[in-house]
């Protein structure tokens, strides 16, 4: 890092880790060493100092980008859909990147295709691509981190038509270090932070992490409302009424909702009626058992209906169950 | 810093403890000495270790420090010691300490006192005490048993590790 880069670079993360952790003493620090040897010649003692050592630290370049974000679903013909990374300095100097992404990765099913731009700072921390997130401009705007600080990045991609449900599209984020790569050891003299020496370390001075969008063309709704039934005919929601709850499950799309599983608290100051759970108007047990559902005792009581692998062909799930007013 | 080939000569003698002897103007000429180790791998796939000055270092680096002295005096030396600080952002690397017919004790406490690994104890911060680690040591003490003979050499050596 020469003192022109510095200038140039506008973006310091100023989370830096305390001094002594995963990257190491700092680049630039002065390490001295002097020893003495003591003797006695003649009957007199004498103390004489060594010559003092000094090491200059030099700056190791490294950095490891790791991927934030799990599988993300998304439909074909999708735009602007983010992964997320996460670059960190994991070299002992101040150092600036440079970022890349591509998304025509081999061995996957298809090729996200690169939004323009394609690469943003995760500037509001939302963990999303967001209107106040700042693009990234090489050679512009190159992160500077200090050893151990990190920077969240937004890789963007549209997703093409026509693709099949299950198609998985790969994207990755590389990020480089700008004093220089090249295999472990490679000396960068008078290059590194504060002038001393770069050498780099164990990366290479380089990482990737690559992020995975599947086509997942289904979506699950429900809907549910509620109907009181009090102990004198009316519908007052009184202690002893019932409340009898219906949950309405369906899914669009060509997709499978795989393994769809509803979970419904029983609300505060109600009992559940035993017996009461159904679905498509079948009754179901309370226990754990074969049938599709139970209701789960204890602090949090909750009943819990397991609907498979959903579909849109499979129509609309209706569940019910009933509570009693405390 | 440049290495010379010949042997330093004492700069400065510093009488701390003890009268001070004029007749005694450095009978021990003392060069402290920090390299790392090169792996080199020759044509034939061979390798060979060399010792190389530690110039560019890096957290994760070895350096060995070897204090060298010679009696350039005719008359021998009694109770030599040598006694070199573990330097700031280094981490002793136990058992690497050596030095022909010297006797070898530790310090945890900047230099105060001085013991053998065994006889070194820490407390942790709920009180339990325990041997300290070699990452604790700040000094180590070489003592030669027997004196150092008119125009004899020995040396002191350790590695530590750059944190």
């Amino acid at each position: 890092m020469t003192r022109s880069q510095l200038a140039l670079a506008s973006c310091l993360a100023l989370v830096a880790g305390p001094l002594g952790l995963a990257a190491g003493t700092p680049a630039g620090t002065a390490i001295q060493n002097t020893a003495q040897v003591t003797y006695t010649v003649g009957g007199s003692q004498v103390t004489t100092p060594s010559n003092s050592n000094t090491i200059t630290v030099a700056e190791r370049l490294d950095v490891n980008v790791t991927l934030q974000s799990p599988p993300v679903s998304v439909q074909s013909g999708d735009t602007r859909r983010e992964l997320a990374v996460r670059v960190t300095n994991t070299g002992n100097g101040n150092e600036s990147f440079s970022l890349a992404m591509t998304s025509a990765i081999a061995g996957d099913n298809f090729d996200p295709i690169p939004s323009s731009p394609a690469i943003y700072f995760d500037t509001d921390a939302s963990g999303d691509l967001s209107p106040a997130d700042t693009a990234y401009v090489a050679g512009s705007n190159d992160p500077l981190l200090a050893p151990d600080a990190f920077v969240t990045i937004l890789i963007v991609n549209d997703i093409p038509a026509g693709l099949a449900n299950g198609n998985i599209g790969r994207s990755r984020l590389t990020a480089q270090s700008k004093t220089g790569t090249g295999a472990p050891g490679t000396v960068f003299t008078g290059q590194g932070s504060g002038g001393v020496d770069a050498i780099v370390g164990s990366s290479g001075g380089t990482s990737n992490a690559t992020g995975e969008y599947v086509v997942s063309d289904v979506s699950v709704s429900n809907v549910k409302s509620a109907t009181v039934q009090d102990p004198f005919g009316g519908s007052e929601p009184v202690p002893g009424a019932r409340i009898t709850y219906q949950i309405v499950v369906s899914a669009s799309g060509t997709g499978s909702a795989a393994n769809a599983q509803v979970d419904d608290a029983i609300p505060a100051n109600t009992t559940y009626v035993p017996a009461s759970l159904r679905l498509n108007g079948v009754a179901l047990s309370d226990a754990t058992d074969v049938d599709a559902g139970e209701f789960i005792a204890g602090a949090a009581p909750a009943i819990r209906v397991h609907l498979g692998n959903l579909t849109g062909a499979a129509g609309n799930q209706t569940i019910v169950f009933q509570v009693t007013i405390n | 810093m440049t290495i010379s080939k010949g042997w330093l000569v004492a700069l400065v003698l510093a009488a701390v403890a003890g009268p001070a002897s004029a007749a005694d103007p450095g009978c021990i000429v003392v060069q402290n000495i920090a390299e790392l180790e090169q792996t080199v791998t020759d044509a034939k796939g061979v390798k060979s270790v060399k010792l190389v000055p530690a110039v560019k270092v890096v957290p994760g680096d070895t350096v060995i420090y070897t204090v060298k002295f010679r009696n350039r005096c005719d008359k021998p030396a009694d109770n030599v010691s040598v006694d070199n600080p573990v330097p700031e952002h280094m981490a002793y690397v136990a058992g690497s300490a050596v030095g022909p017919n010297t006797e070898i004790t530790f310090s945890i406490d900047s230099g105060y006192t001085f013991a053998k690994p065994e006889a070194l104890r820490k407390k942790d911060s709920d009180g339990t005490e325990r041997a300290a680690r070699a990452n604790e040591y700040t000094n180590i003490r070489w003592v030669m048993r027997h004196p150092l003979a008119a125009g004899a050499e020995g040396y002191a050596r350790f590695r530590a590790v750059l944190e």
